[in-house]
């Protein structure tokens, strides 16, 4: 069975710097994959060339069998693509519930003249529009819930900024979520929270989800399979355990001394 | 997090924090005036607004001058029609369009060939009208294309060069020549007269359709109204559905709204296209209302001041954006015009000057202890200044109310009250006194600069001074050019002073930018 | 007064060498002005990522300073001076005065905004307030008619007494124009890359963030960066006046967005490359003048903005800056 998410030998380079180097990737169905390595290693970069901000030097990207090099992004993500960001951007000034209901744009056909004359296909839209975005924000708990769809999405606190982050991505309906460093700035309470969570997204959503993160605790906690990079090249693969334990992943994080004092 | 001051703040979870401070604010008159506003469904407050623009007409019927006040209304609806669309692109989608005068003119000039006998043809507004605002659609379409990747400032002088060749092809279209070689192409003249060049197109038709023909003010008053109507509330429903969420959107982030399946570019050729569309309706009826199409009515002037009522408003409020136009349109634009029912009443923006600077002092100094001190300061001082003056020169305290080029006049009691609050030299027009006027505009200036760096008691002295010498800059000359320079000048101000102190206008929203 | 013969007009129009190389050094004596007044442009958008609508005007009160201080000091039909030194004080001041105004401008309407972290949009509409302030004060002010300059004349005629070069015919004014420009131009590039401020002003326009936290004082390099630019187009101003002849307070809009174009054209950011651009257009405009017609040339240079912004954006020495997401 083709893998959902494939990237086979892709690399992109920016001016001197090669980013990626070529990379070999895939998420299948309803997997989690964890991207972990040092500061620089190309993780971020990764999620640009899948979601089509940059486009890659080399190499192909298949999504669900189809090749997605040189798609827009927004093309990119009604295919079911969708991700959250490292430095959180939302639509501050639109409400919590209003950042959500926005990112069903792509499935939604109602055109602006139809919404204007307030014909019956934008107002069907308009009403599942709302349902989706309560129903995307419930999966939260009681945290996005009540008063809070109205408040302006600038005055939540981090927290939850990121929840909201999240519920927006699923808002668009995919199959595939990139999330880049869900627990990034978390205390331990909230991370165990979001560690839960990314399970929860799994099994209730059925998403397949590609997670970059830095904490440890919460890769082990959900990855069927994790990737290492370091400088745009992969340096390892496979369970948690496996990768933990690579001499070259520990050598990546901590340096060459600490493999041979192993 | 962000540390804006007074601004929204980024991630201070402030809602429930804050709700403490919401019921203190629902208490006392105003707060109770804004809880019953609250509970006021909208419709209801947009069908009173609409019903007391409809009985403008009434009202003004009562007056002498019956036509005149109409058309000021006329005029700043259509105004307020223009502020609307502009609303669309800069409020909306955040898209810095310098090029909408020309949809405007577009607008016009489009009613104009269509609707007069300049190349002969006479079709019926109910055909012109809708015709003319798709084709400025499209071109809005076309135009927004290869600048679409564009970003904020790009975007801007693009759009700004457009609004200045549209003026180009406006003024010079009246010998358009092909490399001299119409004779060969059939045409029967050596230059081809599309535009009427500087003298625009006179003598267009009235908006005519199915054989009635609206001919009197009042008729434009209700078609500028019905206008305004129609697209506020078009625009309301637009800017509450999908298209108008991922506009908003976009504003905000637009590498983020991309990612969330918003096609941003097209979105960003939409929002300039009904743009468009709203300002050149504006223009078809402003080419009725005036039965012509004149270059200078489409120019940047006219773009500046558009914008300055937008901003005034409140970008992104499509209330604001009729307030801003309906402010601008009265109180500067007529009410600094000499020798009109409402410049009369004004003297010329005389007392709407005076009274600005006494609002926005009452407005902003407190405690009563300060504003009275510095009220009483500046009393004091320019009745001090005066009698200086009067006693080392004769000449120095004669001069009386310019109100004109070479009018004066005593002005009654108010205007007795200032002649000896300020200096007014005789004959404060002549050449002479120029030298004067301009070293009190730049101390002017250079105060009011000051005034904003310090604080303090130092700020209150010299605000004194500097309040004096803005009526005495005022009065010397600047009330003389009120309908030309002066007006542009204070819009100029307005632009600075608002983006500066109140971002967000009079009605927008404070907004919170990643920058 | 003696007729302005800048460039040949499109009725004089005849296909010889002669006629060629005159719209060409016209050219280049525009391009210059251009050029000086695009710098101001480009190291003000490479620091702040600002366009500084305001910056024509700025040339415009340029002009009028010159015109001031040469009307204080007689007039150029009866000086009270030597010549030489008469102009060299209306450079001077013009400088002085337009680089004071810049770091006023900087301080009162775009300082704030970007300590409030107001956003893209917000100086952009202070630049277009200012630029209009400036111009309804310069009209209310002045007058609104332009103020003619007498011309300057000495043993060996005047400014528009043409020299032979070699192939060229040139005027002495264009010969000063073009000399000038060149000088300043030398001046700022060493300034920028000798000094300890002009390694500043490079370092903060690669990254403004970075630079604030390496120690360097951003607010102190804006404010030189604004000083330069402005003392630049101010010496614009004064050269402007000298070639034409006239001083006007409508002339900085338009001379700014082809200043602006040039600037793009050359690449934003670039110093060199606004100069550049500002030669490029100012032959484009004069062999628009002199082959084309004169009154499309404004359309003209809009053409050539906008191919570039469509084919060449970061224009002819622009680099294209990557966004990090």
């Amino acid at each position: 069975m083709a893998a959902l998410l494939e990237l086979t030998k892709v690399s992109k380079a920016f001016g001197g710097l090669q980013c990626v180097s070529d990379l070999d990737l895939d998420v299948g169905d309803g997997e989690i994959v964890s991207v972990i390595g040092p500061n620089g290693a190309g993780k971020t970069t990764l999620f640009n060339l899948v979601t089509g901000i940059y486009r890659p030097d080399a190499g192909d990207i298949r999504f669900d069998g189809e090749s997605i090099v040189g798609l827009a992004p927004h093309k990119i993500t009604n295919r079911g693509v969708a991700r959250t960001f490292q430095t959180l951007r939302l639509f501050l000034n639109m409400s919590v519930k209003e950042n959500v209901m926005a990112a069903t744009y792509g499935r939604t056909r109602a055109s602006l003249l139809e919404s204007m004359l307030r014909l019956p296909r934008a107002r069907r839209e308009e009403r599942r529009t709302n349902a989706v975005a309560a129903e995307k924000l419930s999966f939260f708990g009681e945290r996005l819930m009540g008063y809070r769809w109205n408040q302006p999405a600038y005055s939540l606190s981090y927290a939850n900024r990121r929840r909201l982050e999240i519920a927006r991505a699923t808002a668009t309906s995919p199959r595939l979520l990139l999330l880049d460093e869900p627990a990034a700035g978390m205390n331990p309470v909230e991370t165990h929270e979001i560690t839960e969570l990314i399970a929860k997204l799994r099994d209730d959503g059925g998403y397949a989800i590609l997670v970059i993160e830095h904490d440890m605790h919460v890769v082990e906690g959900i990855s069927d399979r994790v990737v290492a990079l370091d400088h745009g090249i992969k340096i390892a693969e496979g369970t948690f355990d496996e990768v933990a334990t690579s001499p070259r992943v520990v050598e990546a994080y901590l340096g060459a001394s600490a493999t041979e004092r192993k | 997090m962000s540390d804006a001051g007074d601004g929204p703040r980024i991630g201070a979870d402030e809602w429930v924090a804050r709700s403490g401070e919401r019921a203190e604010a629902r208490g006392g008159i105003v707060g109770r005036l804004r809880e019953l506003y609250e509970r006021v469904p909208k419709p209801a407050v947009f069908a009173f607004f609409v019903a007391v623009g409809a009985l403008v007409p009434l009202l003004t019927a009562q007056t002498d001058n019956d036509i005149y006040f109409l058309r000021v209304g006329t005029v700043a609806l259509v105004f307020a029609l223009l502020a609307l669309g502009l609303n669309v692109a800069v409020g909306f989608a955040g898209l810095l369009d310098l090029g909408y005068i020309a949809y405007y003119g577009i607008g016009a000039y489009g009613y104009a060939f269509l609707s007069s006998d300049k190349h002969g043809v006479h079709w019926g507004a109910w055909l012109v009208i809708p015709l003319v605002v798709t084709a400025s659609a499209l071109i809005g379409l076309l135009l927004a294309l290869p600048s679409r990747r564009l970003v904020g400032d790009y975007l801007a002088i693009v759009t700004l060069f457009f609004g200045q060749i549209f003026y180009v092809i406006a003024t010079q279209g009246y010998r358009i020549s092909f490399l001299g070689l119409n004779k060969d192409l059939g045409f029967d003249r050596a230059n081809w007269d599309l535009t009427g060049g500087p003298n625009g197109i006179a003598n267009v038709d009235r908006i005519g359709a199915f054989g009635l023909t609206a001919s009197s003010e009042r008729a434009y008053f209700y078609i500028t109204l019905v206008a305004v109507v129609v697209v506020f509330a078009g625009l309301t429903l637009a800017n509450r559905s999908r298209t108008g969420r991922a506009w908003r959107a976009l504003n905000d982030d637009m590498l983020a709204a991309q990612a969330m399946s918003m096609p941003v570019n097209w979105l960003k050729l939409l929002a300039v296209a009904v743009g468009a569309a709203v300002a050149a309706l504006a223009g078809t009826i402003n080419a009725a209302l005036l039965q012509g199409a004149f270059p200078d009515d489409y120019n940047t002037q006219v773009l500046i001041i558009i914008y300055a009522m937008v901003i005034l408003g409140g970008a992104g409020s499509l209330a604001g954006a009729v307030l801003g136009a309906v402010l601008v349109s009265v109180l500067m634009l007529e009410g600094l015009r000499p020798q009109t029912p409402i410049g009369d009443l004004t003297g010329n923006g005389r007392w709407v000057f005076y009274a600005a600077i006494l609002l926005v002092l009452v407005a902003t100094i407190r405690p009563l202890r300060r504003l009275a001190a510095i009220l009483g300061g500046i009393a004091v001082f320019g009745v001090l200044v005066h009698t200086i003056v009067a006693a080392t020169t004769a000449r120095g305290t004669d001069g009386l109310l310019n109100t004109g080029p070479e009018t004066f006049e005593e002005g009654g009691p108010l205007g007795w009250l200032v002649r000896n609050w300020l200096a007014l030299p005789g004959g404060t027009y002549e050449v002479g006194s120029r030298t004067w006027f301009n070293i009190a505009l730049v101390g002017l200036i250079a105060l009011m600069l000051c005034v904003t760096l310090v604080k303090g008691w130092v700020r209150d002295a010299l605000i004194v001074p500097a309040v004096w010498l803005a009526g005495f800059v005022w009065e010397t000359r600047l009330v003389i050019e009120a309908s030309g320079p002066t007006r542009l000048l204070l819009l100029g101000v307005m632009l600075i002073v608002v983006m500066v102190a109140r971002p967000q206008g009079l009605l927008g929203r404070p907004r919170v930018e990643i920058v | 007064m003696k007729a302005l013969q800048l460039v040949g007009y499109f009725q004089d129009f005849q296909l010889t060498w002669d006629y060629f190389f005159d719209q060409l050094v016209a050219g280049l004596a525009l391009g210059s002005l251009y050029g000086l007044i695009a710098i101001g442009y480009s190291m003000v958008y490479g620091i702040l990522k600002l366009l500084n609508f305001a910056h024509g005007e700025v040339f415009m009160i340029g002009s009028y300073i010159g015109f001031f201080v040469l009307t204080w000091l007689g007039g150029a039909a009866d000086p009270s001076l030597p010549i030489a030194i008469v102009i060299g004080l209306m450079f001077v001041a013009a400088m002085l005065g337009a680089g004071l105004l810049g770091v006023v401008i900087e301080r009162f309407a775009y300082r704030p905004l970007r300590e409030k972290r107001a956003g893209r949009i917000a100086p952009l509409i202070s630049a277009l307030g200012v630029s209009f302030f400036l111009q309804q004060l310069a009209v209310i002010c002045f007058g609104s008619a332009p103020k003619q300059y007498d011309s300057f004349s000495f043993d060996a005629g005047s400014l528009f007494t043409s020299v032979t070069i070699g192939p060229f015919e040139i005027q002495y004014m264009q010969l000063f124009v073009i000399v000038t420009t060149i000088c300043l131009m030398v001046a700022l590039t060493i300034f920028i890359a000798r000094t300890q401020v002009g390694r500043a002003m490079r370092a903060t326009s690669f990254d403004l963030e970075a630079a604030s936290m390496m120690g360097i004082d951003v607010d102190r390099v804006i404010v030189v960066t604004f000083l330069l630019g402005s003392a630049l187009a101010g010496a614009a101003g004064v050269m402007n006046g000298l070639i034409f002849q006239n001083v006007d307070g409508y002339v900085g809009f338009q001379v700014g967005l082809i200043a602006f174009t040039a600037a793009v054209v050359g690449g934003i950011g670039s110093i060199p490359g606004a100069m550049l651009g500002g030669l490029a257009i100012g032959l484009g405009r004069a062999f628009s003048i002199g082959y084309v017609s004169s009154s499309y040339q404004d359309v003209i240079v809009f053409a050539i903005l906008i191919a570039f912004l469509l084919l060449r954006p970061s224009g002819l020495f622009g680099t294209p800056a990557p966004q990090k997401v």
